[in-house]
């Protein structure tokens, strides 16, 4: 069994160079994408079918002091992931790595993970209409690769390891940032709403800052929806149908019994009180 | 007056039109979205491309939504009935539903009490489908444009909301076509031709009819003759 891994990213190191974008569009093969300038150096307003890995540099004033806010965003990789939670089709799983991937050839584009996903991460892509985002570089990592992004990083930011080395540098590296920016805090290494993730960070300041919600969750909807409420629905699917066709039967019985009746002599009608 | 001396005019041609284009796109919805609620029905994806069906499904969600909407200004009389009917839900209609089910299995129980244009059981489901046409219009729109504009928590729910009331639109599509279509073939005329016969019309809508004589739209005599012509022919039907 693979080892449980973790990337960890710690957002005080990264010095916004992209080259970790660079990367996993050239693993990955993906196109680069004409993003409009709008005078500042954010370019990718968000993931999409063709940028699974973006850095986000967003620019913040707060009490006249000028913040540079950079985070690297991509696939969380949850414990308990929502979107493998909603997808109908069974396409998307967990390796035993931690990564979460999704099946091409049973991906049907429904975009029901995009609508799950707390960090809304999955892109339904245009032209294959198949659900996309980062797996990880699962075929790096399950034979002994790091993934191409953190193979790259030259910051020395973005870390991959054993999901305990990763935990155990957060901690080691949280001490250190603390120094520097006093709310610095660690993300999804510790058990959270969807569990924990296996992308984690170090981050200057609060989840919010960077854009990401405080308490991710995996929604308890999905799991009355795949566990209770699609085997219901069949039940009363076919019991409808079923229902229907013996009180036909029934009925035709009867009107045959009443038939013979009437034709005894007997008489009556097929009625009760 | 009645139709060739023998049938009673129930439904205008504008709301005809609104059942069958209602019951159509209803049935379309719910095959294309089959696969994604059934793996039995995966086949459905690989025939047609999941694509085309998610594309279709949306089309015909506008007819869904249209329907009853344009129906309101095309259709008023029926719609206005509609309403009517399910707000005066009285004693009548519980002794109706108390009364009802051995007519499932083809057994007309004794002492029903005269019903209205619609019957206590016809009026619950039109309640029942009014219920499940908000529930799937809402849910499916917030599906459709929600992501981005509501909490996904909210958005979460719309899923389950969205199937179960598809489910429950379907369980009752099944019960509904089965009352028409075996239990009570005489009605089917009236969703068909627009109007039903008299027989038929003063067994199950007494109170209805005794209505319509009073406004003067038909006489008691006609509907006696009406009824009387088909006493000598007796209907094969029983009861």
């Amino acid at each position: 069994m693979a080892k449980e891994m973790a990337m960890l990213h710690d957002v005080s190191r990264c010095t916004g160079c992209r080259a970790c974008m660079v990367a996993c569009k050239q693993w990955k093969n993906l196109p680069a994408e004409n993003t409009p300038f709008d005078g500042e150096y954010q370019s990718h307003k968000s993931l999409s079918s063709k940028t699974y890995n973006l850095v986000k540099m967003n620019e913040r004033v707060e009490d006249g002091k000028f913040h540079w806010d950079m985070i690297k965003v991509q696939c969380m990789h949850c414990e308990n992931p929502a979107c493998m939670k909603g997808c109908p089709e069974d396409a998307i799983s967990k390796t035993d790595s931690g990564a979460v991937v999704i099946n091409q050839d049973k991906c049907v584009g429904c975009g029901y993970c995009a609508i799950n996903c707390p960090f809304d991460v999955p892109k339904i892509d245009a032209e294959t209409r198949k659900s996309t985002k980062c797996n990880l570089c699962v075929d790096r990592i399950e034979n002994g690769m790091v993934p191409s992004c953190a193979q790259t990083c030259t910051a020395s930011a973005i870390n991959f390891g054993t999901k305990e080395e990763m935990s155990a540098l957060a901690q080691e590296r949280l001490t250190a940032v603390k120094a520097s920016f006093p709310n610095a805090q660690l993300y999804g290494v510790d058990k959270n709403g969807v569990g924990g993730t296996h992308m984690t960070y170090i981050l200057a300041d609060k989840p919010a800052v960077y854009g990401l919600p405080d308490d991710p969750k995996t929604s308890d909807a999905m799991n009355l929806w795949k566990d209770i409420i699609r085997p219901l629905g069949k039940v009363a699917g076919v019991a409808a149908i079923v229902g229907c066709a013996g009180a036909y039967t029934l009925s035709k019985v009867i009107a045959k019994k009443h038939k013979e009746h009437k034709e005894n002599g007997k008489g009556g009608d097929s009625h009760v009180d | 007056m009645l139709i060739d001396k023998k049938y009673v005019p129930r439904h205008e041609k504008s709301f005809i039109v609104c059942h069958w284009l209602n019951a159509f796109s209803f049935l379309m919805l719910f095959l294309t979205a089959l696969p994604l609620y059934a793996d039995t029905f995966r086949f459905l994806y690989d025939i047609f491309g999941a694509h085309t069906l998610q594309i279709l499904h949306r089309v015909f969600a506008v007819v869904f939504i249209a329907t009853p909407l344009i129906g309101m200004l095309i259709a008023r009389k029926g719609f206005g009935t509609l309403a009517k009917e399910v707000l005066s839900f009285d004693k009548d209609d519980m002794v109706f539903m108390q009364k009802f089910p051995p007519e499932l299995i083809g057994v007309h129980p004794s002492g029903m009490p005269k019903q209205t244009f619609y019957n206590g059981g016809e009026k619950m489901n039109i309640s029942l489908q009014a219920i499940i046409w908000l529930l799937l219009v809402v849910s499916g729109l917030v599906i459709w444009f929600g992501n981005g504009l509501i909490s996904k928590e909210t958005l979460a729910w719309m899923i389950p909301l969205h199937s179960i009331a598809a489910g429950i639109g379907f369980a009752a599509a099944i019960g509904h076509i089965y009352l028409a279509a075996s239990v009570n073939p005489d009605s089917m005329r009236g969703m068909q031709e627009g109007n039903i016969d008299a027989r038929y019309a003063s067994a199950h809508h007494g109170k209805w009819i005794d209505e319509l004589i009073a406004k003067g739209e038909i006489t008691r005599e006609e509907v006696d003759k009406a009824i009387g012509i088909n006493q000598e022919k007796p209907n094969k039907k029983i009861g």
